[in-house]
């Protein structure tokens, strides 16, 4: 009975599909593979997160969770099926497109076809509608902000030609520039909007074959033995792999500890280890025959807590290397300046201790690999769903024993990464080595209970600190001890005990800082990076502290975080070197927008009866790229290509810069375009991929617009100073006295007076004269960055961000929940190239860090296993938590950036969370000291108030 | 997450459907609106071999009022129970109850026979049902019963529906929505959707004179099933209805919960939620009842 096909026909956009589909075929996997329509998006199969949004029969369904059988007859509306009367991007897309509500694209099909619902009832929709009609559509990237201001503004776009005009005016003035600081469309937004960006789990090859991966049932034990012989036998299967049949390499993202296994050689370390994988026909087969793999345990003593497995006598995670006694991964022992006598000098000295929790980076789309041999099989292609295709390139050829040149990297569309696709998966190693072994394209992907596991998440970090303040705010020394739990592999974990201490010190002026952090192991899934790295926690835990210590002094928060802000041009106390730096610039603007003065003045915001008000800030910085290379290497970290088109019309842009989702694939185009002096419109960008593009480091650390952007335009330099040369000989002038600007080229500085010649005249007769014109530049932090002290490179930049966030929210006194229902936000960006792009990282920020605020938190279970491994119970903002978020760059300029820019990504993050801890302290009278800050620590603070507020 | 494989039966006729549940025994589960169940088939919670799908069962459709009160048919999706004017002219309650669930994905295809056959805790709808006096009823291949709403669940996934039984319809009397009468359902949830309850109350209330006459507050995800508040809910009888009536009844009605300690909230928590979302509750419903209107 159970291979029966029940023949269904269903008409997908106006078209009849009819198809022969098994019960068990959902509605979802019906249009992906039997319609080949890729634009209904996998992101969490349980009917959570609207990715797979279709209408069916005119209503908004999740695919996911209908049966294909099921609606034989109906009608279905897809994303490819929405389209203008003239067969163009239907005027909701285009608004989508223009308003900047699209970034990493994975859940734009779904919340598009949501909202198309809602218009065509509704077609003037307010914020609460359409909060309302998008509620089951989770996005991660965008903070909602752009999809709201979108679905409200589709019908100024009715029978209007799309274009690359942005609509945000820039906030600081350039009148230097004609590209970089305007606003622009997303280079890759009208095929998002149009569902046709193909992201990894989109490939859909000939012959391909699934892996699963089979994972051990408990937290800590020895693998005694391995029978696969029943899965071997098993119809379908093609190949199993367990510890035995792979490399005997360790992997992993520190050099200094490669700690990982492809599979578990003989003990497992957390609920979750990677035990044995399959490869079978499909997916199905692959996940039967997981269950018919025998593993014996000897089950061990497990610990789960980072403070537990310090202890003496605590079970080893590691016991095979001495240097990881006490389960001890990382060890951080920082001392900069007088501490003693800086707390001897205080007016006030505070301690307080700080919980931040495991959170998850959730991306829509989950992570996913594809590989196939290539040639006469001595070559593979590896298509994976990452934000670092390079260190992936590098793993893959360290750990498999591959030169590199034999491995073809690509990177698809990536649907957000936030950290948690910045490391080698093991659906990459084990793809290849399934497709080596197969000859068959061989495509693995996590569920996203896998990816719970799998995550490489959020440390949760127990803080101690320590605050000397003088009488006039003054900070006189901090002091922090911070255990984080790592869990039982070290993945980025080096790297994040020191950015939990080295980020401190950027903000504000440190007279003497002492920092002990122990980065520990424990029999969980292991922690990694996480946008804003290491730093969200610490900074929450500084800013509260901050503003305890400023309320028992009697001082008002903004001016104490003002009389200790970092200047301009200075060198920071643990050696990191500052060059631009506007923060008290977004301190004042943060505090005139937001009314703070006003706000903060007793009974001018509303507390109680019932419904509290409070208004609070936080600041935040970040690294505008790290100094230094994950592993030791003397590259550039940079590195890009342009070739002009043999008529001169377009430039293609080489680089391979992961676009996440934050934007580079528009950022670096406008960056050579400017420099060159064409048009946006005339760059295209080359796919992501290593046998086209030079090593580029990847999205992580907030780098590539400072790092990718001076490789950019030093390669769009070497086409200028090419052309020059010829362009000055026909103009009969000084190379050097060129101008290039609107598709032009001048023969001098005023426009108006001198020769010009057409652009693509000039590069035409080059081509003509010297064959392919093509430009190379690169880019390198400057050396010597950081002190001399252990972990002195970690923290290190080129150039440092900052901001402040204000926040505004309303408390329910009888529920304790909050809502955030306004943000103020200045950052200190640069010279900001995107005002669209820059909104759009500075409101995805705001209500992820909102999320990790209030509300996220990876739960454990005794056993060591996920309690909520899934979007209905690890919870995330929806439409209707995000609050109204103003957004604003303030003038600056960074020597180091190109045309001036710094990184705004992760330092969005910062400053959120202490300024909504600060908001609702400010409310309520509660300071609450663990994250996150949910309704019931709330009220249970209200409670014990000695002056309950009226209710 | 790949669904395990089943044989698929669609029944023309509801008597069909009860027959084939009747002769493919345990491993058969029934098919409604598919939120729930697809859920338990990729995580492959029950052994289902045969899914018995009600899809074709137009009678189980239908929304109607007639003598004996208000009939709406299992298969009525949540979406449908918002939109039908036909509940919003007599118990809105209800249709304000299905609006909190989840999000408009989840409620175009769950339905309210789905709601109540899932069993869940923290369900939306039984709590305002039960408040609101209605009863179920369930065919099967040997005849059909009316019973109350409050019978059929008796804890979680665990309903009176025998196996050859099918839910089909919920049936609320015309003295729910009668004059004088005010309902109002009042959820807590951790995220504005998507988010089940981490409690929920169910107020129905019947005032005459400007006195509490008759009132009805039944909890939701507080107890293994939606539990009357009864002691509370006769503390309201006899008296006029003010806030300060409401609260001190929200705090009897959290004496009679036994919530317990979940990822969602602690049992103490639950309890203060309770006293809060009772009274904001009664607040609602005697308002409503007062002003003579349901919504």
């Amino acid at each position: 009975m159970s291979d029966l096909l029940h023949l269904v026909t269903i008409q997908v956009n106006g078209r009849p599909y009819s198809r022969g589909v098994k019960a068990n075929s959902t509605l979802q996997n019906f249009l992906r593979i039997d319609c080949g329509l890729t634009g209904t998006k996998k992101g969490c199969e349980l009917g959570v997160c609207g990715a797979c949004t279709v209408l069916l029969d005119g209503e908004a369904v999740n695919s996911c969770m209908v049966l294909a059988v099921e609606v034989d007859g109906s009608e279905v509306l897809t994303i490819e099926g929405l389209r203008a009367p003239d067969g163009g991007l239907h005027p909701l897309q285009k608004a989508f497109v223009k308003h900047g509500a699209i970034q990493c694209g994975y859940c734009t099909p779904g919340v598009i076809v949501a909202a198309y619902k809602l218009i065509g009832e509704n077609p003037d929709p307010t914020r609460e509608e359409i909060q309302e009609a998008l509620g089951g559509n989770l996005c991660r990237c965008t903070g909602y902000t752009k999809i709201i201001e979108a679905v409200q503004h589709w019908r100024d776009y009715e029978d209007v030609p799309l274009d690359t005009a942005g609509i945000n005016p820039p906030d600081q003035d350039r009148p230097d520039l004609t590209i970089v600081g305007k606003d622009r469309t997303r280079y890759d937004a009208p095929s998002k909007a149009a569902g046709r960006a193909v992201y990894t789990a989109d490939i859909l090859l000939p012959g391909m074959v699934f892996g699963k991966i089979l994972v051990s049932p408990i937290a800590h034990g020895i693998i005694k033995s391995i029978d696969i012989s029943k899965a071997e036998a098993l119809p379908g299967v093609l190949c199993v792999l367990t510890g035995e049949t792979v490399t005997d390499t360790k992997f992993g993202v520190s050099p200094a500890r490669y700690d990982e296994h492809v599979l578990a050689k003989d003990r497992v370390r957390y609920v979750g280890d990677e035990v044995a994988a399959v490869c079978a026909e499909d997916e199905e087969t692959a996940e039967r025959a997981l269950g018919l793999i025998d593993v014996e345990y000897e089950a061990l003593p497990a610990v789960f807590d980072p403070l537990e497995a310090y202890e003496e006598g605590a079970p080893l995670i590691h016991p095979e290397e001495e240097r990881f006694a006490r389960n001890v991964n990382t060890r951080v022992d920082w001392n900069f300046g007088e501490v003693d006598a800086g707390f001897a000098s205080a007016a006030l000295v505070k301690e307080m201790t700080f919980q931040g929790q495991r959170t998850y980076q959730a991306p829509i789309e989950p992570h996913c690999s594809l590989a196939r041999v290539e040639h006469h099989g001595e070559k593979v292609t590896l298509w994976s769903s990452t934000q670092v295709p390079h260190y992936l390139h590098h793993m893959l050829s360290r750990t498999l024993d591959i030169p590199q040149g034999r491995i073809r990297v690509v990177k698809p569309a990536v649907g957000g990464g936030f950290g948690g696709k910045a490391e080698t998966t093991k659906l990459d190693l084990l793809s290849i080595l399934f497709a080596q072994k197969i000859g068959r394209p061989v495509q693995m992907k996590y569920s996203r209970r896998e990816m719970f596991y799998h995550h490489r998440g959020r440390h949760a970090q127990h803080m101690w600190m320590k605050l000397g303040m003088a009488k006039d705010g003054k900070i006189t020394a901090v002091q922090s001890r911070i255990f984080l739990d790592g869990g039982a592999y070290t993945s980025f974990g080096v790297v994040t005990a020191y950015y939990a201490g080295s980020m401190l010190p950027t903000l504000y002026h440190f007279p003497a800082y002492k920092y002990e952090g122990f980065r520990m192991y424990t029999n969980l899934p292991a922690c990694g990076a996480f946008r804003g790295h290491g730093v969200p926690q610490p900074r929450f835990a500084f800013e509260s502290l901050l503003d305890e210590c400023a309320e028992e002094l009697g001082l008002d928060p903004v001016d104490v975080r003002m009389v200790n802000a970092m200047d301009p041009n200075t060198r920071t106390i643990n050696d990191l070197d500052i060059l631009s730096c506007e923060f008290k610039a977004t301190l004042e603007q943060a505090r005139e927008k937001s009314g703070w003065d006003e706000k903060r003045k007793p009974g001018a915001l509303p507390k109680g009866p019932r419904i509290a008000r409070g208004i609070g800030v936080g600041s935040g910085g970040f690294v505008s790229g790290a100094g230094y290379p994950i592993y030791r290497s003397d590259f550039p970290h940079s590195n890009a290509v342009i070739r002009v088109h043999e008529d001169g019309t377009a430039v293609t842009l080489f680089i391979a810069a992961a676009d996440i989702g934050q934007g580079c694939d528009t950022i670096l185009p406008q960056i050579a375009a400017e420099e060159l002096g064409i048009g946006y419109e005339d760059v295209w960008m080359a796919p992501c991929d290593s046998t086209l593009s030079p090593i580029d480091l990847g999205a992580y650390s907030s780098r590539v617009t400072l790092m990718g952007g001076n490789a950019v335009r030093s390669a769009a330099a070497d086409i200028k100073a090419r052309l020059a040369v010829f362009v000055g000989r026909q103009l009969g002038c000084d190379p050097h006295s060129l101008t290039f600007r609107g598709r032009k080229i001048f023969a001098g500085p005023d426009e108006n007076t001198v020769a010009s010649m057409d652009w693509t005249e000039a590069a035409s007769k080059w081509f003509g004269a010297n064959g392919p014109l093509v430009g190379t530049g690169c880019y390198q932090p400057p050396p010597g960055l950081g002190g001399k002290y252990k972990g002195g490179p970690i923290g290190t930049s080129p150039a440092y961000s900052f901001g402040t966030t204000v926040a505004e929210v309303e408390v329910d006194l009888e529920t304790g929940k909050v809502k955030v229902v306004d943000v103020v936000d200045f950052h200190d960006s640069g010279t900001v190239i995107n005002p669209t792009a820059f909104h759009g990282q500075v409101e995805g920020a705001v209500v992820m860090s909102m999320g990790e605020t209030l509300m996220e938190k990876v739960i454990h279970q005794p056993d060591g296993s996920i309690r909520n491994p899934n979007l209905h119970e690890y919870l995330i903002p929806t439409i209707g938590d995000a609050p109204k978020i103003f957004s604003a760059a303030v003038e600056s300029y960074e020597p180091r950036g190109p045309f001036g820019a710094k990184e705004i990504g992760e330092g969005a993050t910062l400053p959120v969370l202490g300024a909504i801890a600060n908001a609702i302290k400010d409310a309520t009278g509660v300071r609450v000291t663990e994250l996150p800050i949910t309704p019931e620590k709330v009220l249970a603070g209200i409670k014990k108030l000695k002056t309950p507020p009226v209710v | 997450m790949e669904i395990a494989d089943f044989t698929y039966h669609r029944p023309a006729s509801l008597a069909q459907a009860c027959e084939m549940l009747s002769q493919l025994g345990d491993g058969a589960h029934v098919l409604a609106g598919g939120t729930e169940a697809l859920v338990d088939l990729k995580q492959h919670t029950f052994d289902t071999r045969h899914l018995v799908s009600l899809r074709d069962l137009e009678e189980l459709r239908a929304i109607a009022v007639d003598e004996r009160g208000l009939h709406v048919g299992s298969m009525v999706t949540h979406g449908g129970l918002v939109r039908s004017e036909t509940i919003r002219k007599t118990y809105s309650a209800l249709s304000e109850a299905a609006a909190t669930l989840a999000a408009v994905q989840v409620r175009n295809r769950g339905t309210i026979g789905g709601n109540f056959c899932s069993a869940v805790p923290s369900a939306d709808l039984p709590p305002i049902c039960i408040a609101g006096s209605a009863s179920v009823r369930l065919v099967g291949a040997n005849g059909e019963r009316t019973i109350p709403a409050d019978d059929f669940l008796v804890g979680p996934r665990r309903t009176l529906r025998e196996r050859d039984e099918v839910l089909a319809e919920i049936v609320i009397p015309p003295t729910t929505w009668a004059p004088g009468t005010g309902a109002s359902y009042h959820k807590f949830g951790l995220r504005s959707a998507s988010a089940l309850a981490v409690a929920g109350a169910a107020a129905w209330v019947r005032l005459e004179k400007g006195e509490v006459r008759e009132c009805r507050i039944v909890l939701g995800a507080v107890h293994p099933t939606p539990l009357p508040a009864t002691v509370a809910s006769a503390k309201m009888i006899g008296k006029a209805p003010s806030a300060d009536l409401s609260r001190a009844v929200g705090k009897w009605a959290a004496e009679e919960c036994s919530p317990i300690d979940d990822l969602r909230g602690s049992a103490d928590y639950r309890r203060e939620l309770v006293k809060v979302l009772a009274a904001r509750a009664l607040d609602d419903a005697c308002g409503r009842a007062a002003e003579g209107r349901h919504e």
